[in-house]
């Protein structure tokens, strides 16, 4: 069924972000088609609906001639940062009431460093008051140490429903090793409350280490019950326009699950929207030489920077929430999320970030966002506050006429109404106020590309920087240049870039199973068994009718991708490496292979790794599916210098201040087009500002190829 | 700007450094200590012995040591006569080491034909001799009852394992196995500090990299300047009683601090201390040095960055002899108690000062060993980490169950689910303890209550301090409650231990109990807002008959 688009020639993709909802349309020969539509907050589905009517009518294509919608949100995040999630309870064993609040294992490590020097603790997560402690026990071998009757769960579920949530976490100790005590409260709760979702940590994340077990199945109540009505609003107001295709949700590790399987893995879908930016961004990585690419995605409210190493976008298999800026491989936020993840620095700044004056008389940006509704002053619904998007529009970075193709005709009077109101106190003229707002939300963006370089010891300057979202190639070569960085791609339609990378994307799924008994014994019959089991699974969760055979060797047949992995650690430890484990059956020597490709592994990290006695810990699964999808085929490139006979004046410092440049049409520019900074590029989806550093020349592909010139800044400097 | 970047992008990298070595160590060792509490710190250090960075998981007490401990390495074997590859080992705590168990494991880095930089790691290792299981005997009286005394070693010669050296090391523990485990784990984080440090210098030139290692620390001392600028020039002086030292002779100690602080450097006084005590809670001087540094730094400014740079402002008088300055052979394992007073003393001289540069003091760390004999007559154990409630300060009420005062890292408390799947233990409550925070207008963090059931026959060896002696208030907060430790016999009868007990024997079935003590509070109870009450009473902190007592609120529940 899933892949029941086959004679239906055009793909959608689709991706919500805080203030524009992005619609593509492309047939599988490359030609896309673009449509951009104010998101609707109250009800996202809407918006959605509308930008895709209207991009199929423009196109002339037919609902039912669409074979396919890739989707990526936001919606999981913000119900997580706006506090917007269901009321939940949480039940655990009896004498662990507290876990969610007792921090706990190596992980939460910066998190307590930080509570130490603010002294500030934040909330917890968990309502106490919503806690209930479950009378059973299993030891770690799975065994009951105190059973959970069915009164007793049905007791249990009394006491929960007293509480009236909007849906139940449950994580019990070791159920990862046995989880009838979950399956048991499941049952009664259904019989009791079957309209309000329970989640299960042994669903969820069947791995051992109860606090992050526990918190990843409280966030997977949290944002549960929203994505699932959320996505089954969206399943029915695709119908509304005739589009009856199999729906992808892009989930957190850059792949695509069905719509009915993502509903039940919500969780999954919590760093959706920025992933599908950094996979858009990995489908460049062939096009400049395996230069490692550093994508910058910036939208109307926040800033995202994800890394591509040797062509991969860098993965982890923990995230962590609610805290001051989504991080997943650093401790700094709230609560670990065990999801695998494509890693990713957030910051809140985008083009709808508001300006204001501080008590102290200082300019600031941020963090309130203007958001959608009612948006930048400039859009002249309502807003007065003076946002990012306002000052550019002072700047003349942004033509007023040309914004989003024309579709919005922007106020210059309102937008410059709004930057006064923050220059008559700092005593700033209209555009020097603008250009500070300017000026402090590029560097504060930077902070973005700063977490995911510098901080981590990489330096930016090995990278080639990858810009787009509505609001990055306005500010891509000022961030640029403020690091040194001396090459930026800007891609082709890259104010919806990320709905773009979306119809590229393959089915795919990752599971997880903890499978040490205490025994340490790898006994290759059991691994081989939870393999398989993980396998049955993953083809559920793909909506594939049969497990398929790949499952249980590994390696690609038919379609069908399958990749196991194992943790593995010498026994005594705590802490695995996780270990590729090469194609074949499970067998004896299958387990010898593991261990061979441990201790390699294990030496190259640690200087030394002699064979000894070692555990797998957990198996882990990825399978994929290739469905078919849209690729990018190059134009033939003519070089030739760019021509306009446009101008208008914009703000660059370096050549006078408010200067008249040549102003571009972006439809208008072919492959080989070349031509030099200052000047601007006005798109349907986004404006490019090219700096006077920077050369452009656009390749087969469409994309815009900025090279710094041998001005300070460029590489080779040092 | 891009120049600036460069610096940024060293310094960031060096951190970037200390922290891959401390995952090195923590993610490679056999110590349940270090894999699931995250002790494992890790510094790099210069050829004078200057502390250049500390990884932000690293307890200053242990970057402390390894400054302290690298300048006895090199007086014994200097600089000249060293190769690349040779790495050194110690724990002597007279000589710059913390006691028997916390192992320090130092490697130069070569630049130019010369070591330039030393890479430092430093665990609590599984275990290595004396009176208990794990090094932690509560009630011996000098250090040779502790465990092995190491002077510097080295451990590997240009890169070739000194074999002797390691069986001396496996020879002298309960669990070689796992030792020798830890003891790799250190050299692991040690090589790749070293690996890391050379591509650095690949990237960046030798002159580059040690023109930005001057510069990062000569802008720690002007940060610590100007943060010491917040305490107004005087002399404070503040103490701190200590309750026993485990040795059973019924003294108490006391810890006495003379702060002078002159605008932008400041001078600590520790005369007027107790001598040295007959039991363990003496504080080798590299120790005392990083709590002096510590209690500073929670008065003026946690987040300053803790190198050398910031040693350069503080002068400091350790009185030789002393509770915070031993004479060989001192006991010194218990030593948290007499470190975790000296910050408590500082905090009590700068209350004088400026309440707002003050905190409350804490319920400090609970720390506690559990082991026996598995089937096959191997032994095995465990330490566990419990942590009490900090002090409040102003305007902030304590954290809860994190003993702010302890060490200013993130240690955390253990996942039960892993003891659990390793050991025959176990846990049937982990809480946090409702009341223990001390009253006040801004209340103590409270502390946590566990009880672990043994299923085997077990010895059990606990080790704090404040549960005799309350943590007091501030400003007319009141002191945390009291935690504790007692067993839970199979037949139901408890039996109290005291704070400091070794070797305690458990049969299947008994259970450990174990609750940690509250933070101080600050300023009266009945100031307290009344929300704030209400908040805690819903939050499971406060109970209603306390609110009632301690806050005079008639309707908890209101």
């Amino acid at each position: 069924m899933a892949s029941g688009g086959a004679g239906r020639p055009w793909f959608v993709g689709v991706d919500i972000g805080g203030t524009f909802t992005d619609v593509v349309l492309a047939a599988q020969d490359g030609d896309v088609r673009v449509g951009k539509v104010r998101t609707t907050p109250k009800d996202p589905v809407a918006g959605v609906v509308e930008g895709l009517a209207a991009v199929l009518e423009a196109a002339g294509v037919d609902g039912s001639a669409v074979g396919r919608v890739a989707h990526g949100t936001t919606l999981a995040t913000n119900l997580v940062l706006e506090a917007r999630g269901a009321r939940i309870a949480f039940a655990t064993t009896e004498g662990f009431g507290d876990l969610i609040r007792i921090p706990r294992g190596g992980g939460a490590i910066a998190e307590r460093a930080e509570t130490l020097v603010s002294y500030v603790q934040s909330r917890p997560f968990v309502d106490p008051a919503m806690t209930v402690e479950v009378p059973e026990r299993m030891d770690a071998r799975g065994e009951p140490v105190r059973e959970l009757d069915e009164a007793g769960a049905l007791r249990t579920a009394r006491r929960l429903a007293r509480l009236r949530p909007e849906a139940v976490a449950v994580c019990l100790l070791h159920s990862y090793a046995n989880d009838r005590h979950e399956q048991r409260l499941a049952d009664a709760w259904r019989g009791l409350r079957p309209e309000v979702p329970i989640y299960l940590s042994s669903e969820i994340s069947p791995a051992l280490r109860e606090y992050g077990r526990a918190t990843t199945t409280a966030i997977a109540a949290y944002v549960g019950p929203a994505m699932e009505s959320y996505l089954e609003r969206l399943g029915a107001g695709l119908a509304t326009v005739g589009v009856r295709c199999p729906v992808h949700v892009m989930v957190s590790s850059g792949g695509v699950m069905g719509l009915a399987q993502v509903a039940r893995r919500a969780v999954q879908t919590i760093e959706s929207g920025p992933a599908a930016g950094v996979v858009s961004t990995q489908l460049l990585a062939s096009l400049v030489g395996g230069r490692d690419l550093l994508s910058f995605d910036m939208g109307g409210t926040t800033a995202k920077c994800g890394l591509v190493r040797d062509g991969q976008a860098e993965r982890s298999y923990e995230l962590w929430v609610g805290g001051p800026a989504s991080w997943s491989t650093r401790q700094g936020a709230a609560l670990p999320v065990r999801i695998p993840v494509i890693d990713l620095a957030e910051v809140g700044a985008g083009g709808g970030s508001i300006a204001w004056v501080d008590d102290a008389g200082a300019l600031r940006v941020g963090p309130r966002s203007a958001g959608a509704d009612p948006g930048p002053a400039c859009y002249g619904a309502g807003g007065t506050a003076p946002t990012v998007t306002d000052a550019n529009v002072v700047l003349g970075y942004i033509d007023p006429d040309r914004f989003a193709g024309g579709a919005l005709r922007l106020s210059t009077d309102l937008a410059h109404k709004a930057v006064d109101s923050v220059a008559e106190p700092l005593s700033m003229s209209t555009v020097e106020a603008a250009a500070a707002v300017y000026e402090m939300v590029t560097s504060s963006m930077a902070g973005a590309v700063r977490m995911m370089t510098v901080e981590r010891g990489l330096d930016p300057r090995d990278f080639v920087l990858v810009s787009f979202g509505g609001s990055g190639p306005v500010h891509v070569l000022r961030i640029a240049e403020s690091f040194g960085i001396g090459e930026v791609v800007v891609p082709a339609h890259a104010g919806v870039r990320s709905a773009v990378g979306l119809l590229g994307t393959d089915l795919s799924t990752d599971q997880v199973q903890t499978c040490l008994t205490g025994s340490g014994t790898n006994d290759p019959g059991a691994l081989a068994a939870t393999f398989e089991q993980l396998g049955r699974r993953a083809a559920a969760e793909l909506g594939l009718a049969e497990v398929p055979a790949v499952v249980a060797t590994g390696g690609e047949v038919a379609g069908v991708g399958c990749r196991r992995m194992a943790d593995v650690r010498y026994r005594g430890q705590a802490h695995q490496l996780v270990v590729g484990v090469p194609d074949g059956p499970f067998d004896d020597r299958m387990v010898d292979r593991v261990a061979a490709a441990f201790f390699e592994q294990y030496k190259a990290l640690y200087g030394m790794g002699e064979p000894g006695p070692f555990e797998i810990v957990h198996c882990r699964l990825r399978l994929e599916r290739a469905v078919p999808k849209w690729t990018a085929h190059p134009r033939p490139v003519r070089r030739r210098a760019a021509t306009t006979n446009r101008h208008r004046r914009a703000w660059f410092e370096e050549a006078g201040g408010l200067v008249s440049v040549p102003a571009f049409d972006w439809a208008a520019l072919r492959p080989g087009d070349a031509f030099g900074g200052p000047a601007v590029v006005d798109g349907a989806d986004a404006t490019l500002v090219v700096t006077p550093r920077f050369e452009a020349a656009v390749d087969g592909w469409g994309n815009v190829v900025l090279s710094a010139g041998g001005a300070p800044g460029g590489r080779g400097g040092r | 700007m891009v120049d600036s970047v460069r610096t940024e992008v060293i310094a960031n990298a060096l951190r970037l450094v200390t922290e891959e070595m401390g995952v090195a160590v923590v993610r490679s060792s056999f110590s349940t200590m270090i894999q699931e509490s995250v002790e494992a710190s890790a510094s790099i250090l210069d050829a004078d012995g200057q502390l250049v960075m500390a990884g932000m998981e690293t307890v200053p007490l242990h970057s402390t040591s390894l400054r302290c401990g690298l300048r006895s390495v090199i007086e014994d074997y200097p600089l000249e006569g060293m190769r690349p590859g040779d790495v050194y080992v110690m724990n002597d705590p007279f000589r710059g080491g913390i006691h028997s168990n916390d192992l320090l494991v130092l490697k130069p880095l070569f630049i130019g034909g010369a070591p330039r930089l030393f890479t430092g790691t430093l665990v609590h290792v599984a275990d290595l001799g004396g009176a208990s299981s794990g090094g932690l005997p509560a009630n011996v009286t000098d250090f040779f009852g502790e465990g092995l005394l190491l002077p510097p070693v080295p451990l590997y010669v240009a890169g070739e394992e000194s074999t002797p050296v390691f069986r001396i090391l496996a020879h002298n523990s309960r669990m070689p196995q796992n030792l020798l485990g830890d003891v790799r784990a250190l050299v692991a984080g040690a090589n790749v500090g070293v690996a890391r440090l050379e591509q650095l210098v690949e990237r960046f030139g030798a002159a580059t990299l040690e023109e930005a290692v001057a510069e990062i620390l000569a802008r720690s001392e002007r940060l610590m300047a100007a943060a010491l600028g917040r305490i107004p020039p005087g002399r404070y002086q503040g103490s701190f009683r200590i309750e026993d030292d485990g040795s059973g002779n019924g003294r108490e100690y006391e810890v006495r601090t003379t702060v002078e602080a002159r605008g932008d450097r400041v001078e600590v006084d520790l005369a007027g201390t107790s001598s040295q005590a007959t039991g363990i809670i003496n504080a080798a001087y590299s120790q005392a040095m990083a709590a002096v540094m510590f209690g500073l730094r929670a008065g003026v400014g946690l987040t300053l960055p803790f190198d050398e740079g910031s040693f350069r402002r503080v002068t400091m008088h350790l009185p030789w002899g002393s509770l915070v300055n031993p004479r060989a052979p001192a006991a010194c394992n218990g030593r948290i108690v007499t470190a975790t007073a000296i910050i408590e003393a500082i905090s009590a001289a700068l209350a004088t000062a400026d309440e707002r540069l003050a905190m409350a003091a804490s319920g400090i760390v609970h720390i506690y060993t559990v082991g026996g004999t598995d089937p096959e007559g191997r032994l095995w154990g465990f330490l566990g980490v419990e942590m009490g409630g900090s002090g409040a300060r102003v305007g902030l009420d304590g954290p809860d169950a994190v003993s702010a005062a302890m060490f200013g890292s993130g240690r955390t408390t253990t996942d039960v689910e892993p003891l659990e799947t390793r050991y025959p233990v176990l846990f049937e409550r982990s809480s946090l303890w409702p009341d223990s925070g001390g009253p006040g207008r801004w209340r103590g963090g409270v502390g946590t209550e566990t009880v672990v059931r043994v299923l085997e026959e077990t010895t059990v060896t606990v080790r704090t301090d404040r549960v005799r002696l309350a943590p007091p208030g501030l400003a007319g907060g009141r002191p945390g409650r009291l935690g504790g430790y007692a067993v839970r016999r199979a037949n139901g009868q408890v039996e109290r231990l005291p704070g400091k007990a070794m070797n305690v024997r458990l049969a299947p079935g008994d259970a450990l109990i174990m609750r940690t003590t509250g933070g101080g509070g600050v300023g009266r109870p009945s100031r307290r807002s009344r929300a704030a009450v209400r908040a805690d009473v819903r939050d499971g902190l406060v109970s209603a008959s306390a609110a009632r007592r301690d806050y005079g609120l008639d309707d908890p529940r209101g």
